[in-house]
C-alpha cells in the first residue's frame, strides 16, 4: 500500500527550512547580529524586530539566522570528518578481514563506550573551549558510529557473487571495494549521515550552553540559550526562540533520515 | 468445488491471466506448469484471493458455489486455510524463526476453530503425524532452524491442512529440496491428497513433481492456458506448439554424448525469449516464436479445441483451418 | 590432449561452531580425498546434491579457497604454491560462471562495465572491441554494453556472465550451477551457447550442477559427489549404461520424467525428510 510519506515531506521541509535560512544569513540578515544597542534592550516583537531584542539589544532574528549557519557548519563539517574516516576504517576493515578486521572493530567499540560529552570537555580543559575544538570532538564521536555501519553494510557486499565475480577477474580488494563496494553502500551512508547530522546539531547545542563551543560574539543556539536561563523570568521569549530552532532543526534532519532508511529499507526489491 | 471462468487479472493493460478456465473436484490433482510470467502463480494468487492491489479481476470465482471475484478481504480470510490453504517454495522463508514450530501450527487451530490449548495440541500431533514428521511430540518444541529443509516443508504442510482445506495449493513445494526429499514430499502430498478427499493443486516448473503427483495438467504460457488434459497423455503426447517445445528444451540423460570425441547433440530450443507482460502479442501469447504459426495467430486467439489428449488453444486444431491446408 | 587442471587429494574442513566449552566439536568435512584431472577443451561434469562438497570443490579450484591437502595444478602449477602476483597473471586463463544470474552482476556498474572488468584486472588495451566482441559471441548485442543488469531477463544476464568470462579467451571455465536457475527453455539455450562456445574455442569446462541430465547433456566425463567424496566417475555415455554405485542410480531414476501412475509409490509409507 502506497501511503502518503508524512514524515519525509515534514523533515524534508523543516530541515530543507533551517538550510535555506543559515544561506540566506551569509547574505543578508536584517541587522547586524552583534550590532548593540541597549537603550532597545528587551524589546517585543514588532515589525522592525520581529521577535524583539535580547538583554543587549541585539536582534533576535539575526542572531538565529547566524546561529543556524554557525551550527549547520559544524555539524557539517565533523560529520563529514568523522564519517570520512569512519567509512575508510569500516569498508577497510571489512575488505581486509581477520585481525585487522578484529582490531579496528575492537578499538572502535572502545571509543563508542566512552562517553562523547566527557570528551568534549576533556579537549576544551587541555586546547580550551573554542569551535574548532567542536567540530574535533563530535567527528571523534562519528568515526565508530560510521565505521560500524559501513563495515556491516561492505560485509553484506562482500558476500554477493558479483564480489566473487570480481575476485575470479582478478581485481584486488581494494579494488573490488571502490568498484563494488562503496557504490552499494552509499545509500546507507547518506541515511546514516543525515541521522548523524542531527545528532551533530545537537551535540553542537549541547556544547554551547556549556559555555565549550562557539565563543562571543559567534551566536549559537547552545550559547543564546544559556544567556537566557538567568533572564527567564524577565525574559522567557529569549530561552524559547533558540530552543524552538534546535527543536525544528533536529526533528528536520531526524525525521529525514529515518523516512528516507525506511524507504530504501525493502532491499529486496528486485526488479523483475 | 472450485469452478473458475474467464478469470483475468490485469494489471492496467497487461493481462497477468487471460480468461483462464478450470473446474476442480474434491480429489482432484491438477498440476501447473510454466515458465517465468506464464501466470501460473497469479492463478494461485487469485484462487487464494491474494491478488496484488494495484491489479484487476475480472471473471467468475466460484468456491464451493459462492462468486469471490468481488469478495472482500474479510470474505476470503473466513475461506482461506478452511477452504483453500497454500504452502510456498521456501519453507524456511514461511516459518517465524522465533517461534516453536509447534506453536505455529497451534495457532489457527485456537484461533480459527477455537480449540482449546489440550485440544490444539492434541490435534497439532496428529498432523505432525499425518504428515509424517518422527518424533511429532519432541517437533513440538523444535524452532524452525532445527528442522531439516523437508521437515519444514512437512511442517507447513500440517500447517495447511489444520483447518481441513478442501483445495491445497503448492507453489513450487520441493524446488528448493534435494531430489530424493523432493521425491518424498511430492508423494506425501498426492498421499493426502488421496486420505483426505483434498484437491491438490501443485504449481511447477519441475516437470518431474507434476508428472509424479498429478493426474491432470494444465499448461500456460503468457498468462493463457494452452493446454490441458491427462497429464501422462500430455507429457507423451503434446500437442500445442508451445508444451512441444518445452518438452523437447528439457535435457534428457539420453541425449549424453554417444561416442566421447564425436560432436555434441544439441538440445532443441524454443527461439527468442520470453517477452515481457507488456510486450506480449495480441493474439496467440506464444506467437512470434511458435513454429508452426498462421498468420491470424498474431492477432486472434484460438478458443480450446479438442486433441487426442485433451483441449488445446490453438489454431492448427480448427477444423476451417485444416481443411483450408 | 594434454592435462590442464590436475586435483589431487584435496580435502577441506570448516569448523563448526562450539555447543560445549571443554570440546572442540569435529569439524565438517566439506571435502575429502578428491582428484580430477581436466584435458584441453573437455568437459567435466560434477553432479551432486546440496552438501556434497561439489561447490567448494569449485571454490578451491577458482582459488577462493585454500585445501588443506592436496594439490591444485593449473597448466602443471601449482595454485597454492605460487606468489599472489603469479596467481593474479594465471587467474586470466580460468574464469568462472555463477549460479545467479541477479547476484553475479553489480546492478550499479553497466553492462559492459562488468564484461571488462576482468580486462582492467590484465591491463588489456582494446577493452571496448573485446566486450563488444565478448557480446556477440554469447548472442547479444554489442550496443548491450551500455544497458544495466535489471533491463535483462535472467538468460540474458546469464549470457552477460558467459560474456564476461570468456572476454580474457581463458582456457577454462567453471560453471557452477550455471543454468540452475533459468526456466527451462532458457536452460536448453544457455546449455547449447556453452558447448558452441566450447567447440569454438577449445575451452575446457568443469561444469557443477545438482541436476544429472542437465550435466549429462553438456559432459564428456562425469564425477559423482556424495559428503564430500567422489562415489563415481567416467565418461558420461558409460556411467549412464552401467552406473557403478547405488547413489548414481538413485541420481539417475530421479532425472528421468516419470509418467503420473495410477497407484502412488508412496501411498501406504511414511518416510521422513
Amino acid at each position: 500500500m502506497r501511503r502518503f510519506p508524512v514524515n519525509l515531506v515534514l523533515g524534508a521541509a523543516l530541515a530543507g527550512s533551517v538550510t535555506l535560512v543559515a544561506l540566506l544569513s551569509f547574505i543578508w540578515t536584517p541587522y547586524d547580529h552583534a550590532a548593540i544597542a541597549v537603550t532597545n534592550k528587551f524589546a517585543s516583537p514588532s515589525f522592525a524586530h520581529w521577535l524583539g531584542t535580547d538583554q543587549l539589544g541585539r536582534d533576535v532574528v539575526s542572531q538565529l539566522m547566524v546561529a543556524a549557519r554557525n551550527s549547520m557548519i559544524v555539524a557539517f563539517v565533523s560529520v563529514v570528518l568523522g564519517g570520512g574516516i569512519g567509512i575508510v576504517l569500516g569498508v577497510y576493515a571489512s575488505a581486509r578481514g581477520g585481525w585487522v578486521e578484529n582490531l579496528i572493530m575492537r578499538v572502535s567499540d572502545l571509543s563508542l563506550a566512552f562517553p562523547a560529552l566527557l570528551f568534549a570537555i576533556m579537549l576544551a580543559a587541555v586546547f580550551g573551549p573554542s569551535l574548532q575544538n567542536t567540530v574535533i570532538a563530535i567527528a571523534f564521536i562519528n568515526i565508530p558510529i560510521f565505521a560500524r555501519i559501513s563495515r556491516g553494510a561492505a560485509n553484506q557486499v562482500w558476500t554477493r557473487e558479483f564480489m566473487l565475480a570480481g575476485q575470479a577477474a582478478g581485481m584486488g580488494r581494494m579494488t573490488l571495494t571502490f568498484d563494488h563496494v562503496m557504490p552499494n553502500i552509499a545509500a546507507a551512508i547518506i541515511v546514516q549521515a543525515t541521522i548523524e547530522f542531527a545528532v551533530a546539531l545537537l551535540a553542537e547545542a549541547a556544547l554551547s550552553y556549556l559555555g565549550l563551543g562557539a565563543q562571543p560574539p559567534a551566536p549559537s543556539w547552545g550559547r543564546m540559550l544559556s544567556d537566557a536561563q538567568t533572564l527567564l523570568y524577565l525574559a522567557p521569549q529569549l530561552a524559547i526562540y533558540p530552543g524552538l530552532c534546535i527543536v525544528i532543526s533536529v526533528l528536520g534532519f531526524g525525521l529525514l533520515g529515518d523516512s528516507i532508511r525506511d524507504l530504501s529499507d525493502p532491499r529486496l526489491r528486485r526488479e523483475r | 468445488m472450485l469452478d473458475v471462468s474467464n478469470l483475468s487479472v490485469r494489471f492496467g493493460d497487461a493481462y497477468a491471466l487471460r480468461d483462464a478456465s478450470l473446474t476442480v473436484h474434491p480429489g482432484d490433482r491438477i498440476g501447473v506448469v510454466g515458465e517465468s510470467g506464464s501466470g501460473k502463480s497469479m492463478l494461485a494468487q487469485a484462487l487464494m484471493g491474494m491478488v496484488p492491489e494495484s491489479a484487476s479481476m475480472s471473471g467468475i470465482l466460484k468456491i464451493d458455489g459462492t462468486e469471490m471475484t468481488r469478495a472482500t478481504e474479510a470474505q476470503w480470510r473466513a475461506l482461506r486455510a478452511r477452504r483453500v490453504a497454500m504452502i510456498f517454495q521456501e519453507p524456511l522463508a514461511a516459518l517465524n524463526p522465533l517461534r516453536r514450530v509447534g506453536t505455529t501450527v497451534m495457532e489457527p487451530l485456537r484461533t480459527h476453530l477455537g480449540l482449546s490449548r489440550t485440544q490444539a495440541r492434541a490435534r497439532t500431533l496428529d498432523l505432525f503425524e499425518e504428515v509424517g514428521l518422527p518424533d511429532p511430540e519432541q517437533r513440538l518444541a523444535a524452532y524452525p532452524h532445527e528442522l531439516s529443509g523437508g521437515q519444514r516443508q512437512r511442517v507447513l504442510i500440517a500447517l495447511a491442512l489444520a483447518c481441513d482445506p478442501k483445495l491445497l495449493i503448492a507453489d513450487e513445494p520441493t524446488t528448493a529440496l534435494d531430489a530424493e526429499v523432493a521425491q518424498r514430499i511430492t508423494d506425501l502430498l498426492v498421499r493426502l491428497s488421496r486420505d483426505r478427499a483434498m484437491a491438490l493443486m501443485i504449481i511447477s516448473h519441475d516437470l518431474q513433481v507434476v508428472a509424479r503427483a498429478t493426474r491432470q495438467l494444465l499448461v500456460m504460457y503468457g498468462g493463457d492456458i494452452v493446454e490441458r488434459g491427462e497429464t501422462r497423455k500430455i507429457l507423451s503426447a503434446p500437442f500445442h506448439p508451445y508444451t512441444r517445445g518445452l518438452l523437447a528444451a528439457r535435457p534428457r540423460p539420453q541425449l549424453a554424448r554417444p561416442v566421447p570425441g564425436t560432436k555434441r547433440p544439441r538440445l532443441p530450443t524454443i527461439p527468442g525469449h520470453i517477452p515481457a507482460l507488456v510486450d506480449l502479442p495480441a493474439g496467440c501469447r506464444f506467437s512470434g516464436r511458435c513454429p508452426a504459426e498462421l498468420s491470424r495467430c498474431r492477432t486472434t486467439r484460438s478458443t480450446e479445441f479438442r486433441t487426442g489428449t485433451g483441449l488445446a488453444a490453438c489454431h492448427l486444431l480448427n477444423p476451417a483451418e485444416r481443411s483450408k491446408s | 590432449m594434454t592435462v590442464l587442471l590436475q586435483a589431487r587429494n584435496l580435502r577441506r574442513t570448516y569448523p563448526r561452531p562450539r555447543t560445549t566449552l571443554f570440546q572442540r566439536p569435529e569439524p565438517l568435512v566439506a571435502v575429502s580425498g578428491v582428484s580430477l584431472a581436466l584435458e584441453r577443451g573437455e568437459t567435466l561434469g560434477i553432479v551432486g546434491e546440496s552438501g556434497s562438497g561439489k561447490s567448494t570443490l569449485a571454490r578451491m579450484v577458482m582459488g577462493f579457497e585454500r585445501p588443506e591437502a592436496g594439490q591444485i595444478l593449473f597448466d602443471g602449477t601449482d595454485l597454492n604454491a605460487v606468489p599472489a602476483r603469479e596467481l593474479q597473471r594465471l587467474r586470466t586463463k580460468f574464469q568462472m560462471v555463477f549460479q545467479d544470474p541477479y547476484g553475479s552482476l553489480d546492478p550499479r556498474h553497466s553492462v559492459g562495465w562488468s564484461i571488462a572488468e576482468p580486462l582492467r584486472a590484465a591491463r588489456i588495451d582494446n577493452r571496448p572491441a573485446r566486450v563488444a566482441e565478448a557480446l556477440e559471441q554469447v548472442g547479444l548485442n554489442h550496443g548491450d554494453a551500455a544497458r544495466f543488469p535489471h533491463e535483462f531477463s535472467g538468460g540474458q544476464r546469464q549470457r552477460i556472465a558467459i560474456a564476461r568470462a570468456i572476454a580474457l579467451r581463458p582456457a577454462l571455465i567453471v560453471a557452477d550451477e550455471a543454468v540452475s536457475a533459468l526456466d527451462v527453455s532458457v536452460q536448453a539455450q544457455i546449455l547449447n551457447l556453452l558447448m558452441d562456445l566450447q567447440e569454438d574455442l577449445g575451452l575446457a569446462m568443469l561444469f557443477i550442477s545438482h541436476d544429472l541430465a542437465v550435466v549429462a547433456a553438456i559432459s564428456d566425463r562425469l564425477l559423482v559427489m556424495k559428503q564430500g567424496e567422489v562415489v563415481e566417475t567416467g565418461a558420461t555415455a558409460d556411467v549412464f549404461a552401467s552406473p557403478a554405485h547405488a547413489y548414481t542410480r538413485s541420481l539417475l531414476t530421479a532425472a528421468q520424467v516419470a509418467p503420473a501412475t495410477g497407484s502412488s509409490p508412496a501411498s501406504n509409507r511414511k518416510v521422513p525428510a
